[in-house]
């Protein structure tokens, strides 16, 4: 192991560290606590100027209940899942065909066809954006759920495909060479073989995507007007204008719209960073 | 009738030829073991018979009937792979039912083939288990189970031992040799172990470089080969081979000024050739009266059974030989060898066989 | 030939073709989706970089005319000279990264949980984040300013994101924030994968500290700091949603950057200059376009020595 371990050194090292980890953690995420500890307190206290003291009460319910009285929050998040749920499911499925076909089948322009989804995921969304929009306006699904779902599954797909084929490359191909051999036809296989295999790198995926569309900023602006259709990050952004400076409320409201893909990570941490750190071990 | 006929058979991956034209030809029921070192094109070959890898030019028959174009799963043959390819998510009676239920075989009758190999290799206490949970023989075992429910009429395996511990080896080898000895089927089997080769083959063919060296039954291979490297290849510890010069007659003179007479020697020898001579051939001599030629002992393995000299001869050549377990010659000292006469390949400067001492007559 | 024994089966075209079409029926979707939604609008885009257009009305074919503004427009330079203040700070992420990974890789009790903690501004969006950092750096109240305040005994109403000097730096340290932590988790798999053995091996050829680092152990982080650089160059050329949530661009424009800029003048309630935004876009796609190849070919080398 690297550094050494800390047992191994003088028993004062150890102390010192295990007195600094917390402190260092507090410093990592001070701006987060901060906002954490303003969603709690009461307005008064920001009134008066007590913006750091211990808060003058526990202001919970309060806040957290008028940020969903008094504004959109509510519906917003729930646009965010109707948003993100069909994107990652459509995603994962797409990609499972293609990782199949470009990491089980050899043919001539495999590797183009993988770069191609590698290479696109790259891009700017800049240099999307226009045509996008134009496209979506022409199929009359500008400012639906389904115009905005479309794309995430399509754009989602490069990243998935370059997932999903290097995990099934992984697999032993005697597996699917033996079936082969028994007569099992390509879809069989697929469908009996491969999939349940690959259900770890689904898990990965799923939350991984979910994570991305659900903090999607640019195309949830781009894509979306209405507040029917508009998801948490947009609507965070006019939430704060709504409030100006009660920030109580604002970081009440952040707290809110941050939730879910952090549950979706303390649930999920395995897949989560497996799936973020593909790549970083081999090579 | 499953006789299976390779002619000319060539493979190329990319630019580079891998098979280099193989002619072979397997009869009903016989047991074939591909033998060669690592790289030469053993499993490609293998997998060319299996359909799993193209032609790239040539011709593979399969009970008489071309089979260039015919997919895998049609061809009537079963492979058992190096890795047992079991399919982690089933159990075993799933692993070795799936294909025929894939390919629309009736409850019943799948029922009734599991049942049949399970029996043969005694899988019942094992069938509702996933592979994880099963020992290497065991999986070995499920893997072979599978190939035998598709009632093929060739089985091919691809080092199938290799992963098993020697004890286990011992046993499978015995239990697929009585399974060959039961279903009469044509089997085709790769390995890299000697042992293997001799003890199941009717037939041992060896590659070398995506060629055949020669093919013959696993007696002929050790005591008439045809070349110096299938010579070397088969039999273990190695043949040993001696540089030496004809003289007059059927005479060659051995390092260090002795000579050895061949007996029964045909070919006329001429200039410099090589001789072969098997550790477990070459004698001890007491007097240097005997010896043909006198060595020094660099290390010696006391065995029990057996005791192994590693010897120098006078030109430098490393030589072994395989003596009595109460050999009490110890390292540095000098060892007088006797080369047998009857026991004396002589092969040319190519490498071809001019003389096959033949011990058995 | 008729009577020459057994007729081969007729077989299927599909049973004949199985092995040729199966993959690209498997592809078709994805590609469709992908061709239409990300290929293809890439050329429409260089394709509308040659137009005159309000998005609604007709298109007027202008040649490079959009370039030929572009060039002359001062706010242009600005955003190029942005991005290019991102992209380098941003790389600060990946030493940073390793700091922080070097002091997590240890195995004292709860690590893990410190190790997730550390993760954590990963997770949450970078609206959130650039809410949090907003107020951290907020005049009067925020965080910042207090800690001056407390530090120095001045800078109580410092203004980081209303100070053209600072706000660019300001937006960046918010986004390094998050990055920082992507890198680490990077760092935490690689060193974790690092074989064990080797690393005493080499402290018995009495490689220590820094030179351990060096000679041992960043030469095996390198898949890992590969993807670093990837996700932190791609990461600070896509730059925007911390600027539209903390500055807007501003003050007076000075902290947009390309995709920003593209944004206002193309995309935003107001923006109507199609043309004009199509070529800032391809301008980013250009820049884009190196790295691209650069992760491209080094991942195809990958693919084939495997
Ligand atoms: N798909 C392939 N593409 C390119 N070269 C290949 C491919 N498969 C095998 N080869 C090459 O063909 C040669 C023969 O390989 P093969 O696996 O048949 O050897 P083998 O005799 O089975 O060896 P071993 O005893 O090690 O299993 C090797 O040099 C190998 O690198
Ligand atoms: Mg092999």
């Amino acid at each position: 192991m690297f550094p050494r371990p800390i047992e191994k050194s003088a028993p004062w090292v150890g102390i010192a560290y295990k007195v600094f980890l917390p402190i260092a953690l507090i410093l990592w995420l001070l701006p987060l606590i901060g906002i954490a500890i303003t969603s709690v307190r009461p307005a008064s206290d920001l009134a008066s100027g007590n913006y750091f003291g211990m808060p003058s009460g526990f202001a919970f319910v309060e806040n957290y209940s008028s940020v969903f009285k008094n504004s959109n929050i509510g519906w917003y998040i729930l646009n965010s899942f109707r948003v993100t749920i069909p994107t990652v499911i459509g995603a994962v499925a797409l990609s499972c065909l293609t990782g199949y076909a470009l990491a089980v089948y050899k043919f001539k322009s495999n590797l183009f066809v993988f770069f191609l989804f590698v290479a696109g995921n790259f891009v700017p969304f800049q240099i999307l954006a226009i045509p996008v929009r134009d496209l979506t306006l022409k199929m009359g699904l500008y400012d639906t759920m389904t115009g905005l779902v479309l794309f995430h599954v399509a754009f989602q797909t490069g990243f998935c495909t370059l997932f999903m084929r290097n995990f099934m490359k992984a697999l032993p191909f005697a597996l699917i060479e033996s079936a082969r051999v028994e007569g099992v036809n390509e879809f069989k296989i697929f469908w009996h073989i491969v999939l349940p295999l690959v259900r770890p790198a689904m898990a990965a995926l799923a939350v991984l995507i979910f994570t991305f569309i659900w903090n999607d900023y640019f195309w949830a602006t781009v894509m979306a007007q209405s507040a029917d259709v508009r998801p948490v990050t947009a609507g965070m952004n006019e939430l704060k204008g709504q409030y100006k400076v009660a920030w109580e409320l604002i970081s009440a409201a952040a707290i809110v719209a941050a939730l879910p893909p952090v549950a979706m990570f303390f649930l999920m941490q395995k897949h989560f960073i497996a799936g973020l750190t593909l790549g970083a071990t081999k090579g | 009738m499953a006789t299976v006929t390779l002619k000319n058979a060539k493979k190329q991956f990319g630019a580079v030829e891998i098979i280099k034209g193989i002619d072979l030809s397997v009869a009903d029921g016989e047991f074939c073991v591909f033998v060669g070192p690592s790289g030469c094109g053993k499993s490609t070959l293998l997998r060319m018979i299996a359909g799993l890898e193209d032609f790239t030019s040539g011709s593979l028959q399969i009970g008489g009937k071309e089979m260039a174009k015919v997919e895998s799963a049609d061809r009537g043959v079963a492979m058992v792979f190096q890795s047992y390819a079991l399919y982690p998510h089933m159990t075993v009676k799933q692993n070795i039912g799936f294909g025929l239920k894939m390919t629309g075989h009736s409850l019943a009758d799948i029922e009734g083939r599991t049942k049949r190999a399970a029996d043969m290799l005694q899988l019942e206490p094992l069938l509702d288990r996933k592979p994880s949970q099963l020992s290497g023989g065991q999986r070995q075992r499920v893997a072979i189970g599978r190939a035998i429910v598709r009632n093929p009429e060739v089985f091919l395996f691809d080092e199938p031992l290799s992963n098993l511990d020697a004890a286990l080896r011992v046993q499978m080898r015995i239990q697929i040799g009585k399974l060959h000895h039961d279903l009469k089927a044509t089997m085709i089997y790769v390995t890299h172990d000697q042992v293997e080769a001799m003890t199941m083959a009717d037939k041992i063919v060896v590659l070398h470089a995506g060629r055949i060296e020669q093919v013959g039954s696993p007696l002929e291979l050790y005591h008439r080969p045809n070349n110096m490297f299938v010579a070397g290849f088969i039999g273990s510890p190695k043949m040993n081979f001696v540089n030496v010069e004809a003289g007059t007659g059927s005479s060659l003179k051995l390092p260090g000024g002795g000579t050895v007479k061949i007996d029964g020697m045909k070919a006329k020898l001429s200039g410099k050739l090589t001789l072969g001579i098997r550790p477990e051939h070459v004698e001890l001599a007491k007097k240097t009266a005997d010896a043909n030629v006198s060595t020094v002992v660099r290390a010696a393995e006391y065995l029990g059974s057996e005791t192994m000299f590693y010897v120098t001869l006078p030109d430098g050549t490393e030589a072994a030989v395989k003596a009595d377990g109460l050999a009490k010659t110890q390292v540095g000292d000098t060892l007088l060898l006797h080369f047998p006469p009857k026991a004396c390949h002589v092969f040319d400067p190519d490498g071809k066989t001019l003389h096959n001492g033949d011990l058995s007559k | 030939m008729a009577q020459t024994g057994v007729q081969p089966k007729p077989r299927g075209f599909w049973k004949t073709h199985q092995k040729t079409l199966a993959p690209w029926l498997f592809l078709a979707p994805g590609i469709a989706m992908f061709l239409l939604y990300v290929i293809f609008p890439i050329f429409e885009s260089i394709w509308i970089s040659f137009y005159q257009w309000d998005g609604l009305g007709p298109k007027t074919w202008v040649g490079l005319q959009n370039y030929r503004d572009l060039f002359a427009d001062d706010s242009f330079y600005t955003s190029l000279k942005n991005n290019l203040i991102w992209l380098v700070l941003y790389l600060l992420a990946i030493p940073m990264g390793l700091t922080v990974a070097l002091f997590l890789n240890q195995t004292v009790t709860g690590i893990r949980l410190y190790k997730s903690l550390f993760f954590f501004p990963f997770v949450i969006s970078q609206v959130v984040v650039g809410l949090i950092f907003t107020w951290f750096y907020a005049p009067d109240f925020g965080l910042l300013p207090k800690l001056l305040q407390a530090l120095t005994g001045s800078g109580k109403d410092f203004a980081v994101l209303a100070d053209e000097r600072y706000a660019t730096l300001g937006v960046i340290a918010a986004g390094l924030w998050p990055q920082t932590a992507y890198c680490m988790i990077l760092y935490l798999t690689g060193l974790n994968n690092i074989n064990p053995e080797q690393v005493e091996a080499a402290r018995m050829d009495n490689a220590k500290g820094l030179s351990m680092l060096w000679h041992i152990i960043l030469p095996q982080l390198r898949p890992a700091t590969f993807i670093a650089f990837v996700v932190t160059v791609i990461g600070a050329l896509r730059s925007f949603d911390l600027i539209s949530v903390m500055t807007l661009g501003g003050p007076y424009g000075s902290t947009r950057v390309l995709s920003y800029f593209m944004f206002e003048q193309a995309l935003s309630e107001y923006g109507t200059a199609m043309g004009y935004g199509a070529a800032i876009a391809v301008v980013l796609f250009a820049i884009m376009l190196v790295f691209i190849t650069i992760f491209i070919v080094r991942m195809l080398s990958q693919e084939r020595n495997s």
